[in-house]
Parts: structure tokens; sequence; C-alpha cells
């Protein structure tokens, strides 16, 4: 298994499956979130696919940017790219250029799984492992001209096949106020959200956790 | 030897100003100037580099050859300026004087021929500093060029501004007062060289090659030599304390072809990871050859039958009949320190799948972000070809004050997207000289895409960088701005026009999805 970030540890427990393929939706944020848990314990990350990702956001959220490798344009032959670096880097983060055939995904997980490394998918990916989404969204400590963009409650679904069948939800601060993520804390705004959000299963229901906050 | 012992040989050097002096060794200027030495080494194949940008080669004999001095020093910046490269050679007695030679300014021709200028001094794109000549040619020069900053502060106080100046101090006198830099410096003031001329040793000295017979029709007994190559190589290079920054590797064919190709080395290669590369270059080779031929066999129906062999199963071209190994750009080997901890070090592993990427996309595909300092997002990362090393262009750890506070936005456009905000009536917001907005922003339309609601916003920030130097100046008025699908953007006016610089999560897709 390689290790993800604490506050990811109840959404993926244990961490991500070494040989799997993880969807993490078009949530650019929560995609290095996701590898800087990997990046933190020593492995090598490696980025195709993304050319306009935000470096100084990666390093916020837990990447090393010294063990980071970049490959803006994976090009035509982005699979043959995608396996040679599967075979270095204990984890890489691809967006595919082209939605990728079944051929394609079959090859791409074998090398995976002989190489022990996971491929974290920035998109959609049938058959992956593990998908996580975000599905509701608000930013923090901005109002109407004044203030400034501080954090972001995020409430991420996690589902997948096998142990992970059960969908779970979580709020998050996804970044946090210092670029970090952090588990919300229970009892923001006088809510429980802790009792709320905290059941396994129940993505439906959930109270906004950040009414009653003032802006700024 | 015919001259008389001590006597300064008769260099020259070839300048090229595009090379600045403060050019690392082995980064890619360095390798871009090899091309110029090649050219110079087509006339005399001992070539010493002084630094990138400035080569030298005994005139002697090449001038002999090639018709006196002033033709070949034109015959050489002919064939440099052929590749593009703007160039200029000089001659005279040792290669202080002949560095300087190259960097005189050009008089006016007539007026050397007419004699007004120093005389044995002709003027060619270079100068031509005539035998003997040297000391009057150096005279003129302030004392700073000797490049020993001791002396360039200390002897102007003296009294001494010139070389001619501190070339008359007796030479005990001189030793005497300023130690061995201030006798050498004063060997060079004289004309003289303070050193004899090293040439690089032409780097086929060093290669190592191995022959197959009967030729190898397969790649792999080719990998195994190589393996063994390599270290001989390695402790040949070892042996003379050197290590090389390239590689290169030359297989023969049979018929007669050569396939050759440089590989980066940094004599940070074992002998496994250049047997790899030799294994890469013969595959991509033979996956070249393979295409051309069934190219070939589709135009010609004859030639089908072997385009139909297995590529594994022998050599298109008869088999590889020599596998030649070259060390290129011969380095003093320094020795690596690896830290002790905290070190990002690049584990072979890591090394063969990024070069192998490198193979397929070109030495750019690959980056390594250095974090650097900034006050825009796309300023505060400087990306890195894997295998260079470069610093940031903007020192990072330094206050930057002005900058977007965190968090980091995770998306920055590195041309920012053009955009366009209104206010509720849908006119478009505007911001005054004075830093403020006309309008609350209500709508947004980022790179063409659909107009979004602005549910919250802050600014105008205004930012007004390096206003003292019109060509990089920039106003701008920066905004963070949510929007109704719960993205966030980092938005600027500039010269009246809406601009995205960053968006705080969503990909380029995503946006024009939703």
């Amino acid at each position: 298994m390689l290790p993800v970030l604490p506050a990811l540890r109840e959404l993926l427990p244990g961490g991500l499956q070494r040989g799997s393929v993880v969807a993490a939706g078009d949530c650019s944020l929560l995609c290095l979130v996701l590898a800087a848990g990997a990046s933190i314990a020593g492995g090598w990350c490696a980025i195709a696919g993304l050319p306009d990702l935000g470096v100084v956001a990666a390093a916020d959220a837990g990447l090393d940017p010294g063990r980071l490798l970049l490959i803006a344009d994976p090009g035509e032959g982005w699979p043959q790219v995608v396996a040679s670096l599967l075979d270095g880097c204990e984890l890489v983060l691809l967006r595919p250029p082209a939605r990728p055939s079944a051929q394609v995904r079959r090859r791409l997980e074998a090398v995976a799984r002989r190489h022990g490394g996971v491929l974290v998918v920035a998109g959609d990916w049938d058959g992956a492992q593990c998908r996580l989404i975000v599905a509701r969204q608000e930013w923090t400590g901005i109002g109407s001209g004044h203030g400034r963009l501080r954090a972001r409650l995020v409430q991420v679904v996690a589902d997948g096949r096998g142990a992970a069948a059960r969908p779970r939800a979580r709020w998050l601060w996804l970044p946090g106020p210092d670029g970090a993520v952090a588990v919300v804390a229970t009892g923001i705004g006088g809510l429980g959200i802790g009792g709320l959000a905290g059941r396994d299963g129940e993505t439906g229901g959930v109270a906004s956790p950040w009414r009653g906050m003032s802006a700024g | 030897m015919s001259k008389a012992r001590g006597a300064p040989r008769r260099v020259l050097a070839v300048w090229c100003p595009d090379w600045s002096p403060d050019v690392p060794d082995a980064g890619p200027e360095a390798r871009a100037f090899e091309q110029v030495v090649a050219a110079v080494a087509e006339f005399c194949p001992r070539v010493e580099v002084v630094r990138p940008g400035i080569c030298a080669i005994g005139a002697g004999g090449p001038a002999r050859y090639f018709g006196g001095e002033e033709a070949l020093a034109r015959k050489i910046t002919d064939a440099v300026a052929a590749l593009g490269i703007v160039c200029r050679a000089g001659v005279a007695d040792g290669l202080f004087a002949a560095q300087l030679a190259a960097r005189a300014p050009p008089r006016d021709p007539a007026g050397a021929s007419a004699g007004t200028g120093t005389p044995g001094v002709i003027v060619t794109p270079g100068v031509i500093v005539t035998p003997g000549a040297t000391p009057a040619f150096l005279a003129p020069y302030p004392v700073s060029v000797l490049g020993v900053p001791v002396l360039a502060d200390l002897l102007p106080r003296l009294g001494i501004r010139t070389l001619g100046d501190f070339a008359r101090l007796p030479v005990a006198d001189a030793a005497n007062r300023f130690g061995v830099p201030g006798a050498r410096a004063h060997r060079l003031a004289r004309g003289l060289d303070p050193r004899p001329l090293t040439p690089r040793q032409p780097s086929a000295d060093l290669s190592v090659h191995i022959d197959f017979d009967p030729p190898a029709g397969q790649a792999e007994p080719v990998v195994f030599a190589a393996k063994a190559l390599a270290g001989r190589m390695q402790a040949g290079l070892a042996a003379r304390g050197l290590a090389c920054v390239r590689v290169q590797v030359q297989a023969t064919c049979a018929d007669g072809r050569d396939i050759t190709r440089l590989w980066r080395h940094d004599g940070l290669l074992s002998a496994l990871a250049v047997a790899e590369r030799v294994r890469w270059q013969l595959d991509s080779w033979r996956a070249s050859q393979d295409a051309g031929r069934s190219d070939a066999g589709r135009s010609d129906p004859e030639r089908s039958g072997p385009g139909k062999r297995d590529p594994g199963e022998a050599s298109p071209a008869g088999g590889i009949i020599r596998l030649r190994l070259v060390p290129d750009q011969l380095v003093r080997d320094e020795g690596r320190q690896l830290g002790l901890w905290g070190d990002a070090v690049i584990s072979d592993r890591v090394a063969r799948a990024a070069t192998r990427v490198q193979a397929m996309l070109g030495h750019e595909a690959v980056m390594r972000p250095v974090l650097a300092g900034g006050r825009d997002p796309a300023e505060q990362v400087t990306l890195v070809p894997f295998g260079d090393s470069r610093a940031p262009l903007l020192p990072a750890g330094r206050p930057w004050p002005g900058r977007i506070p965190a968090p980091a936005p995770a998306t920055v456009y590195p041309v920012p997207l053009a955009a366009r905000v209104t206010d509720d009536a849908g006119d478009a917001v505007t911001v005054t000289g004075r830093a403020e907005a006309s309008a609350p922003p209500a709508r947004l339309s980022a790179g063409g895409g659909p107009w979004l609601t602005v549910t919250a916003w802050a600014g105008p920030w205004p930012v007004s960088e390096r206003w003292w130097a019109a060509a990089s100046a920039r106003r701008r008025a920066r905004f963070q701005l949510v929007t109704g699908d719960g993205n966030a953007w980092l938005a600027a006016v500039q010269d009246g026009r809406w601009l995205i610089e960053a968006s705080y999560d969503l990909t380029v897709d995503a946006t024009a999805s939703c």
C-alpha cells in the first residue's frame, strides 16, 4: 500500500493499493493531494498531461518538487510514456489526452500491477479500483468586494470495487488556510457535521457545515 | 624546437561574443559551443577550449599550411560564420594576448595600412599582432584585463594603470611585492606565457571500441559487449581523473553505415546504464529501419519478403561489425557528494524512466520544477529539463511584497486566458487609475467559455512591477472571483483588458465543459 495524507485516511482506509488505478475526477487539487502521501513517504511522482499545473499548490499540498517529474505533453504515444514512468515512479498522475481504448487501459493496468505503482487519473477511467469525486464545494473568506480566498470546504465521496465498495463521504478543507488539506473539525458553526457527514454512505442529506461562519 | 626556449608560441584565439563569461561549463550553452570547436578543429585538431565562447589553437603549423596567419584567421571566421555564429579571430604571441587580439575592437583597415595604428598590427576580422609586437599591443590595456581582482584594485592606486606601466617594473620587484600571482601577471603583461598552451587531448584517444567478427546480427551480444566496453571507458577516464559530460555511441554496420547518437553522461552513468542506452539506440534505429523497409516494400514488391522478417532475428544492414564509445566534453572528475539527508537523490530507476521518456519525446519533454520567487503564480516556478541543473530565475525565500497570498492556485496558465467581466447591467467592469472598480463584477466568461455568475469577489489589488524598465514594466489590478459553479479564479486587469491568470481548481477542459 502507498500511504496517503492523514486527512484522507478515513476516505481511503489503508492508503492506495499498489498496482491499482484511482480515478479522481476533474478536481486537480484532489489529484495532487492523493499524490502527496506517496511523495512525503519518499516516493517519486510523475505528472503527465497537465501542462497548466500550479507547482506551488502542489508543493503546498505536500508534494516534494525535488521528487517530481513533469511531462507536459506526453504526445501521441502517451501509453508508452506512462508505462515507462510507472517503471520508475511510485505514483503517476495522468490526464489522458484522449479517451483510452479498452486495450490501452488493460495494458496500463497490467504495467501498474507489475511494477507496483499507482496510476491516478485526472478524469474518469472505466474499471478503476477506486473513485473519488468532489460532490460539493464552497470557498470561505471572501465576500462581495472584501476579504480574500482563504480556504475551501469540499465534500469528497469515495467509492470503488471490492473492499472499497461502500461509498464514503467526508468534509475536507481542500485547501485549508495554509494550503494543506485537513479534515473539517466537528461542530463548526454550531452544527454537528461530524455526526451527519461522518456516517458512511450518507452523501445526500448532509447539512452545510459553514452556515453561520462569517466571511473573512 | 627552432624557437628560443620560453618564447611564447603563436596562438590563434576564436572569440564568440554570444557566450557570456559566466556560462556554466556543463550547461546547454557549453554544449552549443561544441559546434564552433568542431568547426575550428577542421583546421587544427588540437583545440583548447578556454571557456565556452573562447577557444584557441597553436597558429604556427596551420598558418604555414593555409597560407599565412591572416588567411587562416579569415578561413576560420568564415567557417564559423557559416554556422550562423558571430565570431572573431585574433593571433598573437601567447594565449592571453591572442584572446585580447580576438576581442580587440576592429580598427579602420585604411588607418592601419596607413600606419597610424599600433605598429606591427594588421587588422582582419580580428586583430593579428605580428611576432614580437605583442608587448606593444598589450601596453595600452588597463591592468584589470589581467583578471586578478587584487591587482586590478591595487595597481591603479600605486599609479600603475596600464599593462605597459606594469611591464616596466623589474621582474624581481614584481615578484617580491605581489607574490606568485603577481609574477604570473607580470609575465602576462610582458607578452610571455604564464603556462604553455595545453591543447585538449583529442577525444578519440580515450574512446574504446570492440569489433564483432562475424557481424552481430542481434542486439543482445552488442548490448552485452557494451557493458564491458563502458567499464573499460570508465576505467580509462578515471585513470586520468576525468569525467565526460556526454558519451557518443557509434555502431558501425557491415554495409558501412554508422548509427551515432550522443547521450548525456555527466560521469554518473554506470556501465549497465551505458549498455542500456546502446540497446535503446539500436532498438529505435531498428524500428526506423523496419518502418522504412516496409514503405520501400510497398513500392517495390520484390523487397516485401525481407520486410516481413522478424525484426529481432537479424539486423537489416548485415549486422553490427564495430561498437565504439567516445567520451565527449571531458571535464575534471570532481566526484559527487550526496547530501547526508533531505537531498532528493535520483535513483537509477527514476533516472532510467526519465531518460527513456526523453529518448521518446525529446530532452525538454521531462521537466523538474524548482520553486522560485516572484509575485505572479507563473513566475514562482522554474522548469528545468531532467538532467540539467539551473538556478531559478528569481530567488526564492525573499519576501516579494504584493504576491498573492496562500492558498496557491492549482492551475496556472503560462499564457493568461482572455476573459470578459461585466457588471449587473452588462457593461464591462473597468478599474480606475486610483485602483477602484467601476462596478461590482457580476458575470465572468473565461477564455471564450460560457457566462458564469460571480458569487463573491475581492479586489482590485494593484501591482506595478519593474516600472524602471520599460520593456518588462507591468501594471495590473488583480481580483479573486468565485463563480456559481464553485470554482475560484485569479483574474487581472491590464491595459483595460481582463485576463485569467490562474484558477484555484478546475483544469482547462473543465472550463470548456461547464
